[in-house]
C-alpha cells in the first residue's frame, strides 16, 4: 500500500502578514510591502511541503480570502453577495450573487495563485470550489432549474480546471463542504445527491490530472458509497467528524482515498503513531488506491504557527508509515 | 419599564479618535480635538483637562502617563452616558468605553488561557486573536475590578437613567476559543465518536467558562446593584447542533441570581443554515429551555429587513415562551456606512410597527439599533440615535 500526505486548504497567516496589511490598510505602509510579504511566505510554505516530501503542493493561498473569491471576483455576471458565516466557523465568506448564464471564462484563479513557483514541484494541486457547494451557497437567478445551473457553474470549474493542467498542474481538487454538512444536520435529499452528481458528471475527469473530491466539516459516514461511486480519482473523508467504525465498513478499491484525520481547528495535535496505526488499518480493510493523510481542512483557522505544526506532524506520521 | 417601545444602545460605541490616537503615542489632529470639543459641548461634558492632555501629548510627542489615561477614559465613559442621556435612551451605558474590544476584554484575564502567535483571519482580512485553553479557565486574581467593577460603579454612579449591562456570554468566548484542554482531556472516553467529543468538550468549556469566568461578574455587579444584564452571544446560531449548549451556558450564568432582569442579544443569525430552519427559528425549541429568569432578547433584524419571517418564530411559541424583544432597527454594517445611507424614521417607525403587529403584543417590543456601534464613526453613531428616536416617537404615535 502506498501511502501519501498532502495539505488542503489555505494556510494561516503570519503575523507579519497580518502586520503588513494593518500598516497598509492605515495608510503607513504600501500595498507593495503587502504583496512582498505574501510572495516571501507563499514561498516559504511551498518549500517546507517539499522539505516535507508531501505528495501534492499547494499554493498557501494568502491573498485568498474565501473559498469563492476567484471566482465572485473576476467573473462576469457575478457579484459578491451579502456576508455570512462560512459554516460554524467564525469566519466570513460573501455570498456570490450568480446572473446565469456564465460564460466559460478560463483564467479567473489566475491572479491568486502562484503559478510558476507552485508548478516548479512537478506536483502542484490547485483547490477549486465544487459545483454543488458553489450552488448552494449562492443567489443563482438566469437558469430554469437547479440541474442547468450546477451544469453551467460545473462547466465554468472544468474550464478553470482544464487551464490550470495545461500551465503544469497535475491535482485539482474540489471543496465539498456542503453535502457532508446536510447529511449532518439530517437536512440531505434525494435532489442534492443528484445535483452534486450532475456537476462532478461534468468536471470530475481533467486529462492530465488526478481530481478529488474533498468532504470537509461533516460526518460524510452514511453517504460514503455514493461518494465511492462518483467519478473523481480520489475522496476525502473529514475523519474529525466521520468515525474510523464507519469508513472501514467500505471498500474503495479503484479509488484513492484521502483522510482528514488532523483536526486542522485545533490547536491540539493528534498523537502520531495513533495515527498512523488507523492509516495501517484503513488500508489493510479497504483496499484503496493509495490512502492519503491530510488535515481535515485548511489551516487557516488556527494561524501559521499551528500550519507549520500540523505539516511537521503529516511528515512524522508519513516516516513512520514508510517505516 | 413601562414605557411603549423603550429604547437603548446594544453595547458598544466606538473610542474617541482623540483618546485611541493619544493613548497610542501618534499624533492627535485638530480635526480629533475639535470632535472632542464639538460633542462635549453638545452634551455638556467638561472637556477642557482632556483637550489640555491631548494638546500636551501631541506637543511632547510621547505616550499618555496612566493617570492621563485614566482621566481621558472616564472622561469616554461619562461623555457616552451623557450622550445615550440627552438623545433620550431609556436605558444607558458607556459604550464599553473601557473595554479594548469584546473578547480579549475577557480572554486576557484569563488563567488557563493562552494567546496564539498569530492573528486569525475573520472577515476578509481583519483579524482576531484567539486565545487557546490549556488548562481549565478561571479569572485571574484580583481583575473582577477591571473587568467589570470600575466601569459599572462609574456608570452607576453618574447614570441618571436605568442602566443595562452588557458582559460576554460563555459560549460565546467558547466559540472563539481553541479549546484544547477539554479537546484532550475528553478524547480516551470517545475515541470512536469525534462528532460526540466536540460536543462534549464544547459543553465541558462552555460551562467552565459559565461558572469560573462569566458568573463571577455577574455576581459583583448584581451586589453592587445591577439591575439589568445583558448577555452577548453573536454566535448563538453558529453551531446548529450546538445551541443547547449555548442554552445550558446561559442557564449557568443566570441560576440563582434573582435579584436582575436579563437579556440575551444575538446577532449574525445563520440565514443561510443548510439545514431544514434558519435563522433564528433555529433557536428553538432550545430557548424553551433558557431559565425563566431570561426574558428578553435583543436582535439583529434590520440588516436583512425580514421582521415577519425572523419574528414569526417568536410568535408562534409565544403561549409556551414570551420573550420581551429588542427590536434591531438599524442596520449597521460599515457596508451602509460606506454607501453614506441610513434609515430614516419612517423606516424605524414602520419596522417597529411591523415587530409589534408579528409579536402580536407592543408591550413586548423595545427599540435599538441592530448590534454595538463599535466599529462606525462617532458623528454616524449619533445620527443613527436621533434617527432610531425620532422613528420611534413616530410609532409611539402610531
Amino acid at each position: 500500500m502506498q501511502f501519501g500526505a498532502y495539505l488542503t486548504g489555505a494556510f494561516g497567516q503570519s503575523q507579519q502578514l497580518y502586520q503588513a496589511r494593518n500598516e497598509a490598510k492605515r495608510g503607513r505602509s504600501s500595498e507593495e510591502a503587502v504583496l512582498k510579504r505574501v510572495a516571501d511566505d507563499t514561498a516559504k510554505i511551498i518549500q517546507l511541503q517539499q522539505e516535507a516530501d508531501l505528495d501534492n503542493i499547494i499554493d498557501p493561498m494568502f491573498d485568498v480570502f474565501y473559498l469563492f473569491q476567484p471566482f465572485a471576483e473576476q467573473i462576469e455576471k457575478v457579484n459578491v453577495g451579502p456576508q455570512e458565516n462560512w459554516f460554524n466557523n467564525n469566519v466570513f465568506y460573501w455570498r456570490p450573487q450568480i446572473e446565469g448564464s456564465l460564460n466559460l471564462p478560463a483564467g479567473f484563479t489566475e491572479r491568486f495563485i502562484h503559478l510558476s513557483e507552485l508548478t516548479k514541484s512537478g506536483k502542484a494541486m490547485v483547490i477549486l470550489p465544487s459545483p454543488y457547494t458553489l450552488l448552494m451557497l449562492s443567489d443563482v437567478r438566469g437558469y430554469h432549474n437547479q440541474k442547468e445551473a450546477v451544469t453551467n457553474l460545473a462547466e465554468v470549474i472544468y474550464a478553470e480546471a482544464a487551464l490550470l493542467v495545461s500551465r503544469g498542474i497535475t491535482r485539482i481538487q474540489y471543496d465539498e463542504p456542503v453535502i457532508v454538512i446536510k447529511q449532518s444536520l439530517n437536512s440531505l435529499t434525494g435532489e442534492d445527491l443528484e445535483l452534486l452528481r450532475r456537476g462532478i458528471e461534468v468536471c470530475g475527469k481533467v486529462e492530465g490530472a488526478t481530481t478529488s473530491l474533498h468532504t470537509y466539516f461533516g460526518d460524510a459516514g452514511p453517504i460514503i458509497p455514493f461518494l465511492n461511486s462518483l467519478p473523481v480519482n480520489c475522496i476525502g473523508i473529514d475523519g474529525t467528524e466521520t468515525s474510523l467504525k464507519d469508513i472501514l465498513k467500505h471498500d474503495y478499491s479503484g479509488k484513492e482515498l484521502t483522510l482528514g484525520l488532523l483536526d486542522a481547528r485545533s490547536t491540539s495535535l493528534e498523537d502520531p503513531v495513533e495515527i498512523a496505526e488507523q492509516l495501517q488499518m484503513v488500508a489493510e480493510r479497504t483496499n484503496p488506491r493509495k490512502l492519503y493523510l491530510t488535515p481535515n481542512a485548511g489551516t487557516e483557522y488556527r494561524g501559521f504557527t499551528h500550519g507549520i505544526n500540523k505539516l511537521n506532524l503529516l511528515k512524522q506520521i508519513r516516516s513512520i508509515l514508510h517505516e | 419599564m413601562n414605557k411603549l417601545f423603550s429604547t437603548y444602545e446594544v453595547g458598544s460605541l466606538p473610542k474617541l479618535n482623540a483618546r485611541v490616537k493619544a493613548s497610542r503615542g501618534q499624533a492627535v489632529t485638530d480635526t480629533d480635538i475639535l470632535e472632542v470639543k464639538n460633542v462635549a459641548q453638545k452634551y455638556a461634558v467638561e472637556a477642557d483637562e482632556i483637550i489640555d492632555i491631548v494638546q500636551r501629548q501631541r506637543r511632547e510627542q510621547r505616550k499618555l502617563t496612566s493617570e492621563e489615561e485614566a482621566t481621558l477614559t472616564d472622561f469616554n465613559a461619562l461623555l457616552y452616558l451623557r450622550l445615550q442621556e440627552t438623545i433620550g435612551l431609556d436605558l444607558v451605558y458607556d459604550g464599553e468605553a473601557r473595554r479594548a474590544e469584546m473578547y480579549r476584554h475577557v480572554a486576557r484575564k484569563v488563567d488557563g488561557f493562552e494567546d496564539l502567535p498569530e492573528m486569525i483571519r475573520s472577515r476578509g482580512p481583519d483579524s482576531w486573536r484567539m486565545s487557546v485553553c490549556v488548562a481549565p479557565p478561571e479569572l485571574k486574581k484580583d481583575c473582577l475590578d477591571n473587568l467589570i467593577i470600575t466601569e459599572f460603579d462609574f456608570a452607576k454612579q453618574h447614570a441618571a437613567k436605568p442602566i443595562k449591562i452588557p458582559i460576554d456570554d460563555p459560549y460565546m468566548i467558547a466559540v472563539m476559543s481553541d479549546n484544547r484542554y477539554y479537546l484532550e482531556s475528553l478524547r480516551h472516553r470517545y475515541t470512536n465518536d469525534p462528532r460526540q467529543l466536540r460536543y462534549q468538550a464544547k459543553r465541558a468549556f462552555t460551562i467552565a467558562l459559565a461558572q469560573n469566568v462569566i458568573r463571577p461578574q455577574v455576581e459583583a455587579v448584581v451586589a453592587r446593584g445591577a439591575k439589568w444584564i445583558q448577555l452577548d452571544i453573536p454566535a448563538a446560531t453558529l453551531d446548529i447542533e450546538h445551541i443547547p449548549i449555548m442554552v445550558e451556558g446561559v442557564n449557568a450564568v443566570v441560576e440563582g441570581i434573582g435579584a436582575s432582569k436579563f437579556s440575551l442579544h444575538l446577532c449574525y443569525p445563520r440565514r443561510v443554515s443548510l439545514a431544514e430552519k434558519k435563522g433564528y427559528e433555529l433557536l428553538f425549541p432550545a430557548l424553551l429551555d433558557l431559565h425563566p429568569n431570561i426574558n428578553h432578547l435583543s436582535l439583529e433584524l434590520a440588516n436583512a429587513d425580514q421582521y415577519e419571517n425572523d419574528l414569526a418564530v417568536f410568535a408562534k411559541y409565544k403561549n409556551q415562551r414570551s420573550f420581551e424583544i429588542g427590536v434591531g432597527v438599524i442596520d449597521i454594517t460599515q457596508e451602509q456606512q460606506q454607501a453614506g445611507k441610513i434609515e430614516t424614521p419612517e423606516i424605524v417607525k414602520t419596522r417597529i410597527l411591523r415587530a409589534s403587529q408579528t409579536l402580536g403584543d407592543p408591550a413586548l417590543v423595545y427599540v435599538a439599533p441592530d448590534c454595538g456601534l463599535r466599529q462606525l464613526q462617532l458623528d454616524r453613531c449619533l445620527r443613527i440615535y436621533e434617527t432610531m428616536l425620532e422613528g420611534t416617537e413616530l410609532a409611539r404615535k402610531g
